[in-house]
């Protein structure tokens, strides 16, 4: 396997055209940075290529979000956690494509390419940090940087048989990072060993001024013994259940104790989950009107008529629906319906994990109920796949740590399961991660690009 | 005497003096070049977010403390949601459920009595960018987005237009003592939209309207006064008000409805997801509680009572806070009060006024009369070394060259000393010997000469005589 050092490139050019040509077949770029150059900062990662899910800004680069709104906007500054790689000498090498504003599990939303799976074109690289999952699991990067607001880097980390880690919330900071249910998301990794994973953590975590919702990480005991496994029908595919049993047994090898437990509230927290990200977002998107931001209606007559057609020309039908459903919850009158019932929702799903935690030190649940599916497949439509999200968007409401590790091939496609933890047990999570890796060991994706 | 009773309400819009924006760090100076003290994050852009300035939520608190509110123990930050091209991302940052200040209330002088108004509620936001129209197009000027902006709401208590112009000046004036706003409602750094309604005796609160763009306070009456007559016509002859704002046309002195779909709005505010709550703690409220100083109103009131001062006397003395503290310090320093009112609203106004010096400069750098110095003119006076006249040419001569009177005084040799009584006396000797007529002329009972004489005297002193000791030894050298 290929160690971090490995994408250490002093040509950094000429790696990017290598790049460049590797990514015909998978997409996973929106954009390539032709200005690229090695660092001469020492340390673990200088002059190593990573990409950056396009919803995070990189100074001098398009900022698009997958969208036709932001197709030509170019973001002025740097995210925090572009910033902080920057300084440890790693070097941005791309945009990498995602679901429109974040918003699907397939990037099939993306209003700007197409992404296929490195292990099967015909299939979605899953979403909406999809662009960066296929980007790393392809070996064009050792990792990028994705955005998680309710399973976004975990299960396209799963799809594309990658490490993806969503952090406590607020351990990284979310300055940069383009809004969609600012409550819920965070910046995260996708990288294709736990030790990669762990020193771009180290590298990008810590409260930042630009953010107040940030937070000083705090760890908490790295140690786990018992892990909790979610019993009774999941409605799981047979390869996913498969890869779950597997992963169990590899943990009782180690001599883990594995206990099984339920979490009822999974089922409200899908509900709950989309009405807070929907309101959010419907403000959090209102600035691409046409006036400043976003793509501007050319045959508008007056400011109003220029804020409805720059929205209904810019917006992909996903994000309208989004907008519309969070604009219809938070209406005066309806939100002790919605909205603040969510909120009641979020508060027992925390609940429900910190009395999980008290029996268990890490959680392992799937990360989806299938592998990777073919583009436009017609058996998950847009509303089954938001059901589907029921095991990623629980760590969200609670603000939980939660990795998806790639655990087996299953059929030729690779299946992860995500490891959850009390907040600030990142490396708790990491260690049992590398443990399951001894067991058993993530397989390379066919055509993996070799390092020069 | 009309059937109706009126309520009327008022929202005020105070620009808190902070430094930077409340959420970037950009300079609060709105009327610099157009666009030039903005960055990504009061531009809204994509991916930003904002981080409170804490000495804007100080002075939000300072003030809520000043107009007895409850003080918020958790502050909330919600987005009020609506598209309009001065709002960057048209969403504004305010308060809703919890803002930092909620039940105050505020006594000020209206009439010849001290009247009370409730507020219903003080909160913080963030001030939108500002639109400007030239011909069929129209510009953004984003320098005042993100500048900090206080809104105070009264309960709709004022029952007539005239205690809704006093309590204006009276709140005016009470946050330039706190120094939180500079009150200017021209500039529109304290703006003002007022809601007035009417209904019979006892029904309680009638349909209101709101009147915007009122741009002072004497307008807020008129357009008051204006809109009251026009609700009670519509009342008087059966119809019904409509709730609607409305907008004051100074020009013509009448409102007139905005006729948009204002009305309409559902804000559909929710917590702010990117600030956390507000909890001030222990030592925030220390400095918001050493914060507070005494109000104009009570300020004048004690001037008057402590210090004896005419009721015109201390409203001039208080109208601001530096000249009250100039008065106090000044007093301290041992001059008698009266005194010093009578010379601050006299001899020094005059020098200000000359000197295009603002009564907010007394006691600051920008101006040459220090308390101290003043206090030492008074000494200089009151110790019979120099008269009035000169005094007051010793007070100019400090504007002038920056100099204390002591100095002034001597350098000028105007000193006059009770040890040179005996030369005095020796002085006006000569000149009665000199004019035998008129001292005749004063003995035979016309005294209009006596001035001949003083001014023989002063121009033998150069002005340095008094003239009250001149006079005196007129009537001992000549009836003695
Ligand atoms: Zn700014």
């Amino acid at each position: 396997m290929k160690k971090i050092k490995d994408y250490q490139s002093k040509d950094v050019q000429s790696y990017l055209s290598q790049v460049k040509d590797n990514d015909k077949d998978i997409g996973a770029f929106l954009e390539f940075n032709d200005s690229a150059e090695a660092s001469d900062i020492e340390g673990t990662l200088s002059s190593v290529p990573f990409g950056v899910k396009d919803n995070i800004a990189v100074e001098g680069m398009h900022l698009t979000c997958g969208s036709k709104m932001l197709e030509n906007f170019v973001s002025p500054y740097d995210a925090t956690a572009v910033k902080k790689l920057k300084e440890a000498g790693a070097i941005c090498l791309g945009k990498t494509n995602l679901d429109e504003f974040g918003m699907g599990s397939s990037t099939d939303n993306s209003a700007l390419g197409v992404t296929n799976n490195p292990w099967d074109t015909s299939r979605v690289c899953g979403g909406s940090s999809g662009g960066s999952a296929a980007a790393v699991a392809a070996g064009m990067v050792p990792f990028a940087l994705g955005t998680d607001t309710g399973g976004s880097i975990r299960q396209p980390a799963s799809f594309c048989g990658v490490y993806g880690l969503k952090p406590t919330y607020g351990v990284v900071s979310r300055f940069g990072l383009v809004a969609y249910a600012s409550s819920l998301e965070v910046c995260g990794i996708l990288a294709d060993s736990v030790d990669t994973t762990r020193t771009v953590f180290e590298t990008i975590k810590g409260k930042d001024v630009n953010d107040q919702t940030s937070i000083d990480h705090i760890p908490a005991s790295p140690e786990a013994k018992t892990i909790a496994v979610l019993s009774g029908d999941l409605g799981l595919s047979p390869e996913v259940e498969a890869a779950y049993k597997k992963a169990a047994e590899a943990y009782k090898e180690k001599g883990f104790s594995i206990i099984e437990t339920t979490l009822p509230m999974l089922d409200y927290g899908i509900a709950a989950y989309y009405t807070i990200a929907m309101g959010e977002a419907s403000a959090n998107l209102a600035r691409y009107n046409g006036v400043r931001y976003g793509h501007r209606s050319k045959d508008a007559s007056n400011f109003e008529d220029l804020v409805q057609k720059s929205r209904d020309e810019g917006f992909g039908d996903e994000v309208k629906l989004r907008i519309l459903l969070g604009t219809y919850v938070l209406r005066s009158g309806f939100q002790d319906q919605y909205y603040t019932r969510a909120q009641k929702i979020r508060t027992a799903v925390r609940n429900e994990f910190d009395s999980v935690f008290e029996k268990a030190d890490l959680i392992m649940l799937p990360a989806f109920p299938t592998q990777a599916f073919v583009h436009g497949d017609s058996s998950l439509d847009q509303f089954q796949q938001k059901l589907a999200d029921k095991f990623t968007v629980a760590a969200n409401l609670a603000g939980v740590p939660s990795m998806s590790v790639p655990v087996s091939v299953e059929n030729g496609l690779p299946v992860g399961m995500q490891l959850m933890g009390p907040v600030f047990s990142e490396e708790r999570i990491f260690r049992a991660a590398e443990v399951l890796a001894e067991v058993l060991p993530p397989a390379a994706c066919p055509g993996k690009m070799e390092v020069c | 005497m009309s059937k109706y009773d009126t309520f009327i309400g008022l929202e005020i819009h105070i620009q808190l003096l902070t430094e930077t924006k409340i959420f970037c760090n950009c300079k609060s100076n709105f009327g610099d070049e157009p666009n030039s003290n903005v960055c990504p994050v009061c531009l809204g852009y994509p991916g930003v977010l904002p981080a409170l300035n804490e000495e804007a939520v100080k002075l939000s608190y300072i003030v809520c403390r000043a107009m007895n509110c409850d003080l918020a123990k958790e502050g909330v930050f919600e987005r009020k949601n609506y598209f309009y091209p001065d709002l960057t991302k048209n969403y504004q940052i305010s308060q809703f459920e919890k803002p930092f200040g909620r039940n105050g209330y505020f006594e000020y002088e209206s009439g010849d009595e001290i009247k009370k108004i409730r507020f219903h509620e003080i909160h913080l936001e963030e001030d939108a960018g500002k639109m400007i129209h030239e011909g069929d197009r129209s510009y953004c000027d984003y320098n005042r987005a993100g500048t900090c902006l206080l809104e105070i709401v009264t309960e709709p208590e004022f029952k007539e237009p005239q205690e809704a112009e006093d309590f204006l000046q009276a709140f005016r004036r009470a946050v330039r003592h706190l120094g939180v706003c500079d009150g200017n409602m021209d500039e529109g750094s304290m703006r003002c939209d007022a809601n007035i309604s009417l209904n019979l005796p006892g029904k309680g609160l009638g349909t209101k309207a709101e009147v915007k763009n009122v741009n002072s306070s004497r307008f807020v009456k008129k357009a008051l006064q204006y809109e009251r007559k026009r609700q009670e016509k519509i009342l008087k002859s059966g119809g019904t008000v409509i709730q609607e704002t409305r907008l004051w046309d100074e020009q013509r002195s009448v409102t007139e409805s905005m006729r948009t779909k204002e009305q309409a709005h559902d804000y559909r505010y929710f917590p702010e997801p990117d600030l956390p709550p507000f909890r001030p703690d222990e030592a925030f409220l220390q400095i918001v509680e050493e914060a507070q100083i005494e109000l104009p109103l009570a300020r004048k009131q004690r001037f008057m009572e402590q210090y004896k001062l005419t009721e015109v006397q201390a409203e001039w003395v208080c109208e601001e806070k530096q000249s009250a503290d100039f008065f106090e310090k000044v007093v301290s320093l041992g001059a008698d009060a009266v005194t010093t009112a009578k010379w601050l609203m006299g001899n020094i106004a005059k020098e200000l006024n000359a000197r295009n010096i603002a009564k907010t400069d007394l006691g600051t750098d920008s101006c040459q009369l220090t308390e101290k110095r003043l206090a030492e003119l008074f000494d200089l006076l009151s110790n019979n070394k120099i008269h009035a006249k000169i005094a007051v040419q010793t007070l100019q001569i400090i504007f002038d060259e920056d100099k204390n009177p002591t100095n002034i005084v001597k350098e000028n040799g105007w000193e006059q000393s009770a040890e040179d009584e005996g030369e005095l006396e020796n002085i006006v000797k000569q000149i009665l010997a000199d004019n035998p007529k008129v001292v005749e002329q004063i003995k035979g009972g016309d005294q209009k000469p006596r001035g001949f004489i003083v001014g023989k005297v002063m121009a033998a002193t150069k002005g340095t005589a008094n003239p009250q000791s001149v006079q005196a030894l007129i009537t001992k050298l000549i009836e003695g």
